[in-house]
């Protein structure tokens, strides 16, 4: 414990915070990728893409609305269409050439679609506001030319819809109105976002940033949901027998999201404001505690007489909501029960009557929208940036491990062990380590403080290979 | 008196293995039949085609008039199969009251039958906040049970019921199974011939994917009571359609 005696008691405690901090976010990575590992034994390797996702639509809803709203119309009219394609596909099957000309023509239809589209004008514009309102309407297509595109990616979708659903298994029956009602909705909230976009944009944009935070939450929390559903029941589903071809899969997407996000951002991150509720400053700043700071809302708060950023035990309170509320959903509900029971011996569940594929999207969602969460939870942190991808799932990953694949209490302590082998190493190499009887304190690089993590998962490892609380090999 | 279960030469495969060559099944309402053959005949196989866990690839199976292809398992245990597997699948982080719950259909299920199954099986009420993992075999078999008895089945699709459990936990499940075969239609497995014979009315024998042979239990009481006289070496167990059944010593000495 030499290690502890060099340090004072506020040292300790904000060291101690920090790692808290990172572990916070750690475990919103991690619980995902144990839920879905348990379930359905699938490694998601996009699981840090999601959280890189995630953090993106919550920071462009927050500061470039726009972009958002010209954007998504597309993308949900094109879902709608796929469904509208599929159902189509019900009624008359393809010969082998149709399909290839339905493919090419859905492959015209978007890029004509998209020809043009203004994505750097509308990118830029972002980085031009940050909470000021603009209204005039530079930086987006005119009415008229976005009709045109969302017809074309319509049609676009339905032609994919066509390929895709005339390729699977035709036999297997799926209710028609259940398709109508989807694309209906999807196609409903698409165009209702466009035909809005200009009161909506001013709408968000006037919002105080609180308020517009929130929003960005349940937007990242809600991209990073609906992403990894329709991950799951497209491409990871018809790869359950194929373990192997599953790992590529979701190792390949890893980087298609990687360049898709520096295609349309570049390289280079981007910062996102701390709520006003975080970052407020007066006088009276940093607040002596936090009774003081509830009503003055300063950027930190006195810890020990240190000041620590308020945002950072934000960060903390939402990673220990979030277990406790998925440890409930777990021992509580029935959605619980069946995802313990499916960990076992999923082929009974679904003999007792259990839609256990339904139950797999469901959790694939779940997890996928965590990770979305703790995304934009992070942003303000962190900032966003293409690399926290592969950052957060490396580090999710020996969260995992240590905790022991499938194990939700597991996932908590590997989270907690790793956030704060992190804050402590950062801190020891900084400020070096004194050994009793040296005269100088030994030093190092800060890549060191991420080697311990692997190290305790080396150990870990070592002591007992399937993680503390894992049961499965 | 109607068929509930029809199962019409069905061919199932597992992998590039095909384990079933057209099994055909008629099961009457309201009875108990006995699908009888050794180790690997495809008796398990032939339940998990019923249930839909090994879709058949040809054949029909219809239940109560409707035809089950195509349909996944979740589907087909809805419409009131009931499914007791061979190695039980007790979900072992579950409690037992959970074990039970998570089988209802509807919300209420386990209050409506709980007075039915704490009689059948009185042990599981003391055990109920156990968790599934920690019941003993025979615990775990009546467990298996029960939890097929929470929704409303009208068929149960009982696997090897007896095996491995003492003899005075046997005598307590086969009276169990035949108390609610009096308003369930059972179609068991069962390696154990005492048990099988006591228990079913009619019976199939298949082996190595075929139908074999199929009548009332009584008759082939009857009929083996005479080949073990006539044969002294009876490894080879011959019926009137000239297919031979081989039995293992040991296996033999447990049907006797």
């Amino acid at each position: 414990m030499f290690l502890v005696q060099g340090m004072s008691i506020p040292t300790l405690v904000s060291v101690l915070l920090s790692g808290l901090t990172l572990a916070a976010l750690y475990f919103l990575v991690a619980s995902g990728l144990t839920l879905i590992f348990g379930l359905m034994d699938v490694l998601n390797f996009a699981q840090g893409s999601l959280f890189m996702l995630g953090a993106y639509a919550g920071w462009v809803l927050y500061a470039n609305p726009r972009l958002l709203l010209n954007l998504a119309p597309l993308l949900l009219l094109f879902g709608a269409g796929a469904f509208v394609g599929a159902l189509a596909a019900r009624r008359f099957a393809l010969p082998r050439i149709g399909l290839w000309i339905a493919a090419g023509a859905a492959v015209v239809l978007t890029l004509f679609a998209v020809r043009d589209f203004p994505l750097a004008k509308l990118v830029a514009f972002g980085s031009s506001v940050t909470a000021q309102i603009i209204s005039t309407p530079e930086a987006q297509d005119p009415f008229q030319t976005m009709l045109v595109r969302l017809a074309l990616m319509f049609l676009a979708g339905c032609a994919v819809g066509l390929v895709v659903a005339n390729r699977g298994d035709a036999a297997r029956p799926f209710s028609a109105s259940r398709v109508i009602v989807a694309a209906v909705g999807l196609a409903g909230v698409g165009l209702a976002l466009f035909f809005f976009r200009e009161p909506l944009e001013q709408f968000i944009l006037e919002l105080d940033s609180t308020l517009r935070f929130l929003l960005a939450v349940v937007t990242g929390a809600a991209a990073g949901g609906l992403l990894g559903a329709l991950l799951e029941s497209s491409l990871i589903r018809p790869l359950y027998a194929r373990p192997i071809y599953q790992i590529l899969l979701t190792l390949g997407l890893v980087f298609v999201f990687d360049q898709l996000i520096r295609l349309v951002w570049g390289p280079i991150g981007s910062v996102m404001q701390v709520p006003s509720f975080f970052s407020s400053s007066s006088s009276e700043c940093p607040a002596p505690d936090l009774i003081a700071w509830l009503t003055l809302h300063c950027d930190s708060i006195q810890i020990f007489g240190r000041p620590f950023p308020s945002y950072r035990l934000f960060i903390i309170l939402i990673g220990a909501l979030m277990a406790v509320a998925i440890i409930l959903i777990m021992q509580r509900t029935r959605l619980g029960m069946i995802i313990r029971a499916g960990v076992q011996d999923s082929p009974m569940v679904e003999a007792l009557g259990i839609n256990v594929r339904r139950v797999f999207t469901l959790v694939f969602a779940l997890g996928a929208g965590l990770a979305g969460l703790g995304g934009v939870v992070a942003a303000p942190f962190l900032g966003v940036y293409p690399g926290m991808a592969q950052e957060f799932l490396l580090q999710a990953f020996i969260v995992v491990v240590i905790g022991g694949l499938g194990s939700i209490p597991g996932a908590v302590l590997g989270a907690l062990l790793v956030g704060l082998a992190r804050a402590f190493g950062d801190h020891l190499v900084l400020s070096g380590i004194q050994l009793p009887g040296m005269a100088d304190a030994i030093s190092g690089s800060p890549a060191i403080a991420r080697a311990s993590t692997v190290l305790i998962m080396a150990i870990v490892l070592l002591v007992k290979p399937t993680g503390i609380f894992g049961k499965k090999e | 008196m109607t068929n509930l279960l029809h199962v019409d030469s069905i061919h199932t495969f597992i992998g590039q293995f095909h384990i079933l060559e057209g099994i055909t099944l008629t099961i009457p309402q309201g009875s108990i039949t006995a699908l009888l053959g050794r180790n690997g005949a495809g008796k398990t196989t032939t339940l998990k085609s019923i249930i839909g866990l090994t879709p058949p690839r040809t054949g029909r199976v219809l239940y109560d008039g409707a035809d089950l292809r195509g349909r996944r398992a979740f589907d087909i245990a809805a419409l009131g199969i009931g499914f007791v597997p061979e190695y039980r699948a007790i979900f072992r982080d579950l409690s037992v009251e959970e074990n039970l719950k998570i089988a209802e259909r509807k919300k209420g299920d386990l209050a409506r039958r709980a007075d039915l199954i704490f009689t059948l099986f009185p042990d599981l009420k003391r055990l109920i906040k156990l968790p599934g993992g920690q019941l003993s075999g025979g615990q775990q078999q009546m467990l298996a049970i029960a939890r097929a008895l929470v929704p409303d089945n009208r068929l149960l699709l009982i696997d090897e019921p007896s095996e491995g459990l003492a003899p005075v936990i046997i005598e307590h499940m086969m009276e169990a199974i035949r108390q609610l075969s009096t308003h369930i239609t059972v179609l068991l497995v069962e390696q154990n011939f005492r048990v099988a014979s006591q228990l079913a009315e009619r019976y199939y024998l298949i082996d190595d994917g075929h139908n074999v042979q199929n009548g009332m239990m009584s008759d082939l009481v009857q009929d083996r009571a005479t080949l073990l006289i006539t044969d002294h070496s009876p490894l080879e167990w011959r019926f009137s359609n000239r297919i031979a059944v081989s039995l293992s010593r040991s296996r033999l000495s447990c049907y006797l």
